[in-house]
């Protein structure tokens, strides 16, 4: 436990600039990941209720 | 009174407890030989005898003498005559300062883990800080733009299926007219031979279209605004009647006093390409 905590120190934190390089880039992964998290469960919450969901059922009659 | 404190051996009281008729105070029965105060370790029980903390009895003292409590001082040590046996002393020493605890036990085995972990929950703190300003930002920016429905009567859908190969059609868009063109096989050749990039807005016909038999264009001339007459000109494309602009078939400028290509909108290809959306 003690490794994996210096060798976080010293890869992130020991210098400003990629400490706060490593929270930017980490913002942007964790906004990334969010939406797509929060996407997901909306998708999955209202499954079968959604356009995309039913459009087979609608679009089959005109082609 | 006194029959009750005949029963007990020793009896510590206030040096005072009542006022003789005379106005002297007395205390009768009061124990001079108080043990010692003594910390925890003897449960509270220090040595017998008298208080080591009291004078010596050679510089006077307390006696309890039926007229009271008598205090006697003398200023002055005898030099001769008293021999002290001197014992080594033993009792506890008062500690000056309150006891601290132990905190051994709670004390980090290894600071840098704590020291990594403060800063690991500072830059999460920075990343959630971050994110939402980020979203606060795009947010706001978000509501400037137009909303759904707005965007929705912005477009134009146009049946493909109803234009023949080798027809223009013009229909409005946003108030702008927009030519599309079902191009044949030979136009599209003639289009893409062209060499392009000597012409005065070089543009080749593969951006300009996103199928090639479909080209889709604003039809408004980039010289003044007139709108361009199709199957015209002396490229077979499109020519400008105000004031002469002859267009290929790929919509570039060729001849005439137009600075730039027609200019192409977004569009877009949708329910199996039998549609586009212009917009």
């Amino acid at each position: 436990m003690a490794g994996f905590a210096n060798l976080f120190y010293n890869t992130f934190v020991r210098r400003n600039s990629v400490y706060v390089t490593a929270i930017f880039g980490s913002a942007f992964a964790f906004g990334v990941g969010f939406d797509t998290a929060v996407t997901s469960v909306w998708d999955k919450w209202n499954q079968g209720k959604q356009w995309k969901d039913i459009r087979d059922k609608y679009i089959q009659d005109e082609e | 009174m006194a029959a009750l404190f005949a029963t007990k051996k020793a009896f510590t009281a206030p040096p005072t407890v009542r006022t003789l008729a005379s106005g002297v105070p007395s205390a009768p029965l009061i124990n001079l030989a108080a043990r010692d105060l003594h910390g925890a370790e003897h449960h509270g029980h220090g040595a017998a005898g008298p208080r080591s903390d009291t004078p010596a009895k050679f510089s006077g003292g307390l006696s309890n003498t039926p007229n009271g409590v008598v205090s006697k001082r003398y200023a002055n040590a005898p030099t001769t005559g008293v021999f002290q046996q001197r014992y080594m002393h033993t009792s506890v020493p008062a500690r000056d300062a309150p006891k601290v605890p132990n905190f051994g036990a709670y004390e980090a085995k290894d600071p840098s883990t704590n020291r990594a972990l403060s800063y690991f929950m500072i830059g999460s703190l920075g990343v959630l800080s971050a994110s939402a300003a980020k979203s606060t930002v795009t947010e706001f920016l978000a509501t400037m733009s137009a909303s759904a429905d707005v965007l929705a009567l912005a477009k134009v859908e146009v049946e493909l299926a109803s234009i023949p190969e080798g027809k223009n059609v013009i229909i409005k868009w946003r108030g702008k007219p927009v030519f599309i063109r079902h191009r044949t096989q030979d136009e599209i050749s003639e289009a893409k031979s062209t060499d392009w990039k000597g012409l005065r807005d070089p543009e080749s016909d593969e951006s300009r279209t996103k199928k090639p038999e479909w080209l889709v264009m604003l039809g408004v001339c980039t010289h003044l605004g007139c709108v361009p007459i199709g199957e015209a000109g002396d490229y077979g494309g499109w020519f400008c009647p105000c004031h002469g602009s002859h267009y290929d078939i790929s919509g570039r400028i060729r001849k005439g006093p137009a600075p730039l290509n027609l200019e192409v909108p977004q569009y877009d290809f949708t329910e199996g390409d039998s549609k586009l959306i212009v917009g």
